[in-house]
This record gives structure tokens, sequence and C-alpha cells, in this order.
């Protein structure tokens, strides 16, 4: 059964080699995954992602990403967008060029000033890490949690699993509504492993195991502890 | 032949070949055979660039690959294009047992050394294509 | 891939691990083939190194005990001792990887293998090495602590 993913971000620099923008990606993704949040990000590899990567291409589906291109052209994030799903933070570092770009220096070798940008960049890029990490993530509708309207949630979707890596979905009744949840069988199987026996306290632990994977409303979380405690109760039931 | 060699690196940015292929390129398109060669990046290929398909479509092309999966070849093929010559880093570095590089971010010495050495064979085989008679 | 395989995936790397072969710690994988056995690398093994630029076995003939190194591989990250898993005699190497060495990586536990060995002790060493469901949580271990340096 495959595993459930870790909450990381995938970074994607286009790495064009036509003007100093490109390198700039470049170093600011790599000072990001190197330095600045090694234990959060992991890269993708364009080249290896366009060309039919599909390691890369199930991170990219399952997992939240920043592309990061020099120009309007934007390869990184429309090759995410065709391949995966859209990122979920698209960052040009043509459009925010304070200076000349020619104070950049060269593509092969960037000035002062260009070293400068990568790291400006490497920081912004940085900030969207933590800001995607930390609320919940909707990867199914691509955005924060915070920015769902509640009539939205009323609506509940059928979540189909397309990464290719076969995490599988389940769906429960919750408040009278039947709602998909992403991973459930696989959290169950690691909670049972780990001799977690449905309890309060292992109620908790699902809720917030299962947020990392799908949106949970804050005014319905108690709602869907119970359910999913319940559910989880008859799965050991099954089990023993 | 007169038509500019098109040089295509994977630019890979997860080993440091994939930095020795870019380094190599540049080295090639810049300082040895400006004249003769050009550059086009990967992503413009796949994401459908008119004007670079175009190119590809016309002219042909040397990959220059940072490991076995061989991105760059792949990608020139897939859009139609005509590989002349598919290069592998690797088998540079086993030319060059003494130049092992690190780095990704910023190459080291080992690294700037065999991107010249990857460089200067790519050159001989443009003066192939040149028709140009390469000496001993 | 069958069905049979076991596959751990951190990232956005999946190893691959094929029941039916034993393995030791380092990665090396054991086919039995009647009293003899096949050994390679596993695609942990291989993915760990990096690109193998260079291997090399030791010759047809060579005595091994259980732990004694039988093959080197140079990568550009790394250069590795493999030690082998059992005890025989080489009886085969794999020539292709002289000219080919990436096999390992392009198909570790295909045309990537490394050498044959005439078995002389396998009662007691197939004590010593682990099952695939064994040697995947083991990969599971070492994938999750690379992933944390």
């Amino acid at each position: 059964m495959p595993e459930l993913a870790k909450k990381k971000v995938g970074l994607i620099a286009c790495s064009g080699e036509e003007m100093p923008e490109g390198t700039i990606t470049r170093l600011a993704v790599r000072q990001v995954l190197e330095s600045l949040r090694p234990q959060l990000t992991v890269t993708i590899c364009l080249p290896l992602f366009l060309a039919g990567g599909e390691g890369d291409r199930a991170f990219a589906r399952s997992h939240p990403t920043i592309a990061v291109d020099g120009c309007e052209k934007r390869c990184a994030a429309r090759g995410t967008e065709m391949y995966s799903g859209k990122p979920a933070v698209s960052i040009v570092v043509s459009d925010r060029m304070p200076t000349d770009s020619s104070e950049l220096g060269s593509a092969r070798r960037l000035s002062g000033t260009g070293m400068q940008v990568a790291r400006d960049v490497a920081d912004q890029i940085a900030r969207h890490v933590d800001e995607l990490l930390q609320p919940e993530w909707d990867r199914r509708r691509e955005r924060p949690l915070e920015s769902i309207k509640p009539q939205e949630e009323s609506r509940p979707q059928q979540a189909t699993c397309s990464c290719g890596s076969g995490i599988p979905v389940e769906t429960l009744q919750v408040g009278g509504r039947e709602v998909a949840l992403i991973g459930l069988p696989l959290v169950f199987a690691q909670f049972r492993g780990e001799g977690k026996l449905p309890s309060n306290s292992t109620k908790t632990e699902l809720i917030e195991t299962l947020r990392i994977y799908n949106p949970i409303p804050h005014e319905d979380e108690a709602a869907y502890a119970e359910a999913i405690l319940q559910k989880y109760a008859a799965f050991c039931r099954r089990s023993n | 032949m007169k038509e500019k060699v098109l040089v295509v690196p994977c630019s890979g940015i997860g080993k440091s070949l994939g930095s020795v292929a870019r380094e190599g390129a540049y080295v090639l398109a810049e300082d040895l055979c400006p004249q003769e060669t050009k550059l086009l990046p990967l992503a413009l290929i796949v994401l459908g660039q008119d004007e670079t398909r175009a190119e590809l479509s016309s002219a042909k092309a040397i990959t220059i690959d940072g490991c076995v999966r061989a991105c760059a070849a792949k990608v020139v093929e897939g859009a139609g294009g005509t590989v002349a010559h598919g290069l592998q880093v690797l088998d540079v570095c086993r030319r060059h047992p003494d130049l092992k590089p690190s780095g990704i971010s910023e190459l080291d010495e080992s690294g700037h050394k065999l991107a010249h050495a990857l460089a200067e064979e790519v050159k001989e085989l443009v003066d192939n294509m040149w028709g140009r008679v390469t000496h001993a | 891939m069958p069905e049979e395989d076991f596959k751990v995936t951190i990232d956005k790397f999946t190893f691959l691990i094929p029941k039916g072969l034993s393995y030791n710690e380092a990665g090396v994988w054991v086919k039995l083939e009647g009293n003899r056995a096949r050994l390679g690398l596993s695609d942990f093994a291989q993915q760990h190194s990096g690109d193998v630029a260079f291997a090399k076995v030791r010759p047809v003939g060579t005595k091994l005990e259980s732990g004694d190194e039988f093959a080197d591989i140079e990568t550009v990250k790394v250069n590795v001792s493999f030690p082998s898993p059992v005890k025989g005699t080489i009886v085969e190497i794999n020539l292709s990887l002289e000219g080919a060495a990436e096999l390992i990586n392009q198909d570790p536990y295909g045309k990537g293998w490394l050498a044959v060995l005439e078995l002389t002790d396998w009662e007691n060493d197939r004590t010593g090495v682990l099952d695939a469901k064994a040697y995947s949580a083991l990969v599971k271990d070492q994938a999750e602590a690379e992933m944390r340096k």
C-alpha cells in the first residue's frame, strides 16, 4: 500500500539559460533547499519533469508547489500546470526587478547585484513556504483553507486521486452529508499498526493527521472528528 | 554546413552534472564556437514556443545531459528535432576520472575543468558538422 | 511493475524492492539460481550512490566469506565497496558493466547485475539476510534519515 506523503513544498525553477533571471531562479531555489528551508522543501527538476519523470510529477500533484520563473514566458509555472496542477505560488523574477536587467550580470555569471536579487528571491520563496505549510492547504481547490467561503463547503466534491501514486480516498457521513477524505484508509492502517485504540486522544491525532491532506473547516471539526473516530473504531473491529 | 548547431543542455538542478552540462554549454556557445552554435532552452521546446520549434525543425541539435535519463535528448526527439549527437556528461567524467565535480549552485574547480573538457569535445563535433578538419 | 513488489516512496523518490529476492543491509540483493546466487545492487542502493561511472567486481575464482567486499562502485558522489551477503566463489561477473556501468542505475535488478557466486553455505547465510518486507522497512528508515540530513 502506498505511503502517505509528509507535507513539503516542491520548488520548480525554470533555470533558463538565455538570461540572468533564469540563473537567478536556479540559485534562489538551491538556496532555499540547502540553507533556508532544507527539511521543508524538495526541488523538482524541470527537465526531468517535462521529459516524463513520474516521481516528480506525482510529487507535484500531491504537494503544494512554488514555480520560480525568470521571465514572462513562465515555463516552470506552465509546465507544472500542464503535468500536475497549478502551482500554489508563481514567482516571476523579471516582474520584481527594481533595477535594470543589465545590472544583473550575464546568464553565465551574475554580478553582485544579480546575486543579491537571488538572495531576495530566495527569502521570498522561503516566506511562501512558511505560508503554505502553516494553514491547511486545500489541495483540491489549490488555495489556503481560510479563503474558502462556508457555502462552498456545503457542496462536497468527490475527491479524485489523479496523482498516480495510488493514494486511496474513502467517503464517510459527516453531519448528514457524504464527504470524501484523501488517505483515510492509509491513516487508519498506520494508527492501527501503531497500536492506537479508538479514544479521545486518538480522535485528536486522527483529525490533525487527516487535516494535512484534506480541508476540514474549523466550524465542522467536532462533527468530522466524531465521524472519523466511529469509522476508525469500525476499522479496528474488522482488523481484530 | 552553415546552419548554427543548436545546443540543448539539460541544466538539471538536482546534480552537479546538470550544472556541468549548463556551464559546458556556455563555454561552447560563448567562448569556443559562438558563430557556429546557439543555446536553446529545453523548457521552451516543450512549452511550444513556435519559433523555437521552427528552429529545431530546420537545424541539427547536440544535447548535453547530466544523467542517464537523458531528458534533453528525449525532449528534442519528442519535439521532432534531430539529435545529431547526444552527450552524457557522465561519459566525459569517465574520460577524466581526476575531475570529479561538486557543487550545484556554484561548481568547484574540478567542475569547471570538466565543463571545459566537455565543451572541447563538443567543439570537435561541431567542427565536423561544419566540415572543418580537426587537428589531433 | 509486478504487484508483488514492495515500493517505498519518500518525497519524490520511489524505491522498488522486489519480492523473491533477499537483501543485506548494504543493499546487495541475492537471487537464488539452484546452487548459485546472482548478486546486484538494490534500487535504493543505486539511487543513493548516484550515477555509476565505474564498477569493478572481484575476478572469477575469488573466494568470499559473507561480508567480504566483492564490488567497488565509483560514482560522481562517492566510492563505495559492497559486501557479499553470502559465502561462495565468484563464477561469473557482468562484463557489460565495463562499457556501460550505468546499467546498474538503469536496470538494477536486471541487466545491472554484478556477479554470480557458487554457494558454499547458504543454509547458514540465509539466516543473515533480509526478506523484501524487512528490507523495505530498512530502506524507509535509511531514506528518511537521509532526508533529514
